[in-house]
């Protein structure tokens, strides 16, 4: 820094005061760099008021963002805030030194926000399941402690196996600087569209894939095997399934979201647990944190191996019915051969209700025609099988095992104190093996079944039955998605209908509507994440997709277990009820604390004592010292040089009032030596805009005022000694342009309110922007503030974003095209001049619509109705 | 106004190759570098007005190459182009007298501005430099 500040005092840069130059060549050029200063310092200012927006946009709470989005905000507010703050020191250096101190220490505590990473701890790269408990979710992740903890506490039977520990995952990370790539790819690819995210995480499950793990890591994870080996046979076959944290807690299941990998032989282990750790970053894994305001930095990818079971049958037990809180039976969903089909949602499953009091019965009982099963291949993997004959429709599970596994997940239950979600998984030998174990998520559908039911709305049912796997009732376009390039072009608000209920359609959820599946069951996974985001779901509709055409508006009511041809209200009215998931997540949490040190305005007031750098509390603050002051700063430059060049001349013109301009630029046609500029060589397009809009309607003079009125203004002068004209001010009682071909700032005193205009114009359009600041009056404070809300309802009529803040308005608008941006600024210049002295008969709201009914008028026929290329607007 | 001439620093080569061919096609004078090391080689045969430059890089970083540049070349302005959002790299760059500092990714029209801006930034420095050694010489 300070050779680079030695470098540029040396070629005589940015210290323009020291080496006061003298000569009207020197001067030019020095005005020339105070110009381009203070051009970048706007861009920068428009830039960080973006961003602003941005952030308070999203802390609605309506979209989902991610730390990335949050990072790279405040990144670029702090560069763009540090630009200004640069800037205003080239224009007077040294004057505004303690704007560094302040700008440091304010992105000091935004940093400290943003870095508030855990210690990183070390501690074993493997866990043996034999010597865990519920202790070791920070380890090892919430279901592998839980399988840990009914394994060894309970004494419930588990496979053998071990877990990969998340300090495995993170030196997994850490090696190679892999993370550091991650998250480079995370901010630097757009993700808003599906397909974006879907290469995205693609590429990013490669890298990992791709990536050697560590040779202590792959050392441990075989030595663990080889452990497993002696207690299992040689040549034991795995299952390795994520036990990520943070998973398969009672608000975010995660349920199947990410890989699991099934019969994996010994000499693929570490190809399987790098897949199952890419899986972090699966399509639907990213959208589901994305949705739910979880940081990627807290999830540690843990991975459960155990010694795989060759299942015979297997399934789900929910200790309760997710759907009914005031159901406690037990329900066991069963398949042939492994459970898989059942969370995937693949196949219909046989389902038995068992009574919770003693002695347990089976109350209900469901077989399903079971088409298809998972078995193990003998050497490595799982594959589907055909049934055919008559097992296909024989029960899955006996009733005396049935009765046995609500034993189970009644045991579970009482320990846990909460419903749970149990897969199981039975042996050829009769054992039965607990797989996994996790809260059970109830919603409620039961009040609002009761009554819907009772009153069937009208309207042409066009399916009825299936079963309902998440509550409620959605309305949209059908939109069937058979494979992943479908889903690729999902509408948002559509009605999802897929074949079957697999995991991965996940990923369109908070996307959709509602979703029907032909297949699956409420036991799936998909399910389970479509209770969690609260999407009605009806499942096993048979013919779905034959039935219902891409395209076509139905309304599917899951509790009344019925979709209807187009819209009905009356079930919609009632389910209306998806509330943001964004807001109190952790990601959210920590944008609406950075935001506290960025977003609020507390200089508001330019007059004011307050109004300084080292009362600065936020970005914002220091955008709007720095706005405020560089103006000042580009007008004292003629008359501290004696510069009459760049001393502002007064515009003859026929308004009765002082106008003075500065050009900083490419302002004029021709040069101007003596003291005073002529309307006709003005080149400002936007002036030329402002000035059409001024001289519009001639004004009728001060607004005939009542005796209260006029009593407030005199009590008002009396007690602010601001409100007299006399008071020397920066800009006394004048109006004061600044202006360059594009660019054009007018700050005047009208009356005894202060207003600010400042727009861009040109040919860069996402570039162009106006902003207009309103404050003050003479009249007392309820008179000022209505008039204050006046000007700003008028503004919002034609598009500007405002802001009302007491008497004042800020407002702004940007982003169009050349002639809009002139059209706004023609409005604009007819609301100084016809808002002057409103407040005076401010008194009452009939008042302000008399006279909003007047301006909105004049707006129409003089401004909008005229053509826009007459008047006084010439192009060069 | 655009007669200015443009290097490119980025590992990521297919991120380099198509931002010099769509910045061609703008009629830009660029050229592309995928390292700290052989930008400051490029610059010693092909002076150039503006340098974009990644930040993490293999080899010389970003930071060392902006450190390197701005003490051979103060006059050069460097705009930092970088898929890190971090902040305390942002300002450390900024402090090295970086131009701007963006991320990717960006929109191609916006950073062609802002090569704009910082070309006509070098230019009025220039011109200040001149007057300064007239001034002198006087």
């Amino acid at each position: 820094m300070s050779f680079i500040r030695r470098c540029l005092d040396k070629l005589g840069i940015g210290k323009g005061e020291r080496s006061a130059p003298s000569d009207p060549e020197s001067l030019r050029t020095a005005f020339q760099a105070r110009y381009h200063n203070f051009k970048l310092l706007l861009s920068a200012n428009n830039k960080a008021l973006q961003i602003m927006s941005e952030l308070e946009d999203a802390l609605k709470g309506n979209r989902p963002f991610g730390m990335s989005f949050i990072r790279a905000n405040c990144t670029a507010v702090s560069v763009n805030v540090f630009r200004m703050v640069k800037c205003m020191d080239d224009l007077a250096p040294g004057r505004y030194k303690d704007l560094f101190e302040r700008f440091r220490e304010i992105q000091a505590s935004i940093t400290e926000e943003l870095s508030r990473e855990r210690e990183p701890e070390t501690g074993p790269f493997v866990l043996d399941l034999g010597s865990m408990d519920k202790t070791h979710a920070d380890e090892a992740g919430n279901k592998m402690a839980n399988l840990g903890e009914i394994r060894n506490r309970l004494g419930l039977r588990v496979p053998c196996g071990f877990t990969v520990t998340s300090h495995a995952y993170r030196e997994f990370m850490r090696a190679g600087d892999l993370q550091t790539e991650i998250d480079r790819l995370l901010q630097s690819s757009p993700a808003e569209e599906m397909d974006q995210l879907f290469s995205l995480s693609g590429q990013i499950q490669q890298l990992i894939i791709r990536s050697p793990i560590p040779e202590e890591l792959e050392e441990a994870i075989r030595s663990a095997y080889r452990r497993l080996e002696e207690m299992e046979g040689q040549g034991v076959k795995i299952s390795m399934r994520s036990s990520a944290l943070g998973e398969d807690s009672s608000d975010t299941s995660f349920a199947g979201q990410y890989r699991s990998e099934l019969n994996v032989s010994a000499e693929n282990i570490i190809e399987a647990y790098k897949e199952v750790a890419a899986s972090k970053y699966s399509l639907q894994a990213i959208i589901y944190r994305l949705n739910k305001g979880i940081p990627d930095e807290n999830i540690d990818m843990c991975v459960g191996c155990m010694s795989m079971v060759n299942a015979v049958a297997g399934g789900v037990v929910y200790s309760k019915n997710p759907l009914n809180v005031r159901d406690d039976r037990v329900f066991i969903h069963s398949v042939w051969g492994l459970p898989k089909s059942v969370v995937d949602g693949s196949v219909s499953a046989d389902l038995f209700a068992v009574s919770r009091s003693e002695p347990h019965q089976v109350v209900e009982r469901h077989i399903s025609e079971k088409s298809q099963k998972f078995v193990c291949y003998p050497d490595e993997g799982v594959c589907r099988l055909e049934i055919t004959g008559e097992v296909s429709s024989t029960a899955s599970l006996s009733d005396a095992a049935a009765l046995e596994l609500a034993e189970i997940a009644l045991r579970i239950e009482d320990h846990y104190n909460g419903p749970q979600d149990i897969e199981w998984a039975l042996d050829e030998n009769g054992n039965m093996f607990i797989l996994q174990c996790r809260p059970l998520r109830q919603t409620d559908a039961t009040s609002k079944n009761g009554h819907l039911s009772a009153r069937l709305p009208a309207g042409e049912v066009l399916f009825s039955g299936g079963m309902a796997a998440s509550a409620g009732a959605g309305c949209g376009p059908i939109f069937v998605v058979r494979k992943e390039s479908d889903s690729l072009l999902f509408p948002r608000g559509a009605v999802l209908v897929v074949k079957q209920a697999l995991p991965r359609w996940a990923a369109l959820l908070s996307r959709a509507a509602a979703l029907i599946a032909d297949q699956g069951t409420s036991a799936g996974h998909l399910a389970n994440v479509a209770r969690e985001f609260r999407v009605p779901a009806l499942f096993g509709v048979g013919n779905a997709l034959e039935l219902l055409e891409t395209g076509r508006t139905v309304t599917v009511d899951a509790d009344g277990l019925r979709i209807y041809e187009g819209r009905i209200d009356s079930l919609l009215s009632e389910s209306d009820d998806r509330r943001s998931l964004m807001e109190g997540s952790p990601v959210f949490e920590t944008l609406k604390k950075v935001s506290e040190k960025i977003v609020p305005l507390h200089l508001i007031d330019p007059d004011s004592t307050d109004f300084r750098p080292l009362r600065c509390r936020t970005f914002h603050d220091i955008t709007r010292l720095c706005h405020e002051n560089s103006v000042k700063e580009m007008f004292s430059f003629g008359k501290d040089h004696h510069f009459s060049e760049k001393a502002s001349k007064q515009l003859v013109c026929e308004i009765p009032m002082q106008w003075w301009v500065l050009n900083l630029d490419d302002g004029f046609r021709e040069d101007v030596a003596g003291k005073f500029v002529h309307l006709d060589n003005i080149a400002s397009i936007p002036m030329l805009a402002l000035w059409k809009g001024i001289i519009a309607v001639p004004w009728e003079g001060p607004p005939p005022v009542d005796s209260k009125g006029f009593m407030s203004i005199l009590l008002e002068a009396s007690s602010n000694p601001a409100l007299d004209p006399s008071m020397p001010s920066p800009y006394g009682n004048r109006n004061y342009f600044m202006i360059s071909r594009n660019f054009c700032s007018l700050s005047s005193r009208f009356g005894f309110h202060f207003s600010t205009i400042e727009a861009l114009v040109g040919e860069r359009a996402n570039e162009n922007y106006i902003s207009f600041g309103f404050k003050g009056g003479a009249a007392d404070a309820a008179r000022r503030t209505r008039r204050a809300r006046f000007v700003a309802e008028i503004l919002e009529e034609f598009d500007f974003r405002c802001e009302l803040n007491d008497d004042g308005v800020m407002a702004r608008i940007e982003g169009f095209d050349e002639e809009l941006m002139k059209e706004k600024l023609e409005i604009l210049g007819y609301l100084i001049i016809h808002t002057r002295q409103l407040d005076m008969v401010m008194s009452n709201d009939a008042s302000c619509r008399h006279h909003k009914t007047k301006l909105l008028g004049d707006i129409a026929t003089v401004i909008l109705e005229s053509p826009l290329d007459s008047g006084p607007v010439v192009q060069e | 106004m655009d007669n200015f001439s443009v290097l490119i620093v980025d590992d990521e080569v297919e991120f380099l190759e198509t931002l010099v061919k769509r910045l061609r096609k703008r009629k830009i004078k660029v050229e592309g570098v995928t390292g700290g090391e052989s930008a400051l080689r490029s610059l010693k045969e092909i002076p150039v007005d503006i340098v974009v430059l990644d930040v993490k890089m293999p080899g010389m970083g970003g930071l060392e190459t902006l450190r390197e540049i701005k003490r051979a070349y103060p006059l050069i302005e460097v705009i930092m182009l970088t898929g890190h959002a971090n902040m305390e790299v942002a300002m450390e760059g900024m402090d090295l007298g970086a131009f701007d500092y963006l991320m990717k990714p960006t929109d191609i029209d916006d950073l062609l501005y802002k090569i704009q801006d910082a070309y006509k930034r070098k230019c009025l420095n220039e011109k200040s430099a001149l007057e300064e050694t007239k001034g002198a010489s006087k």
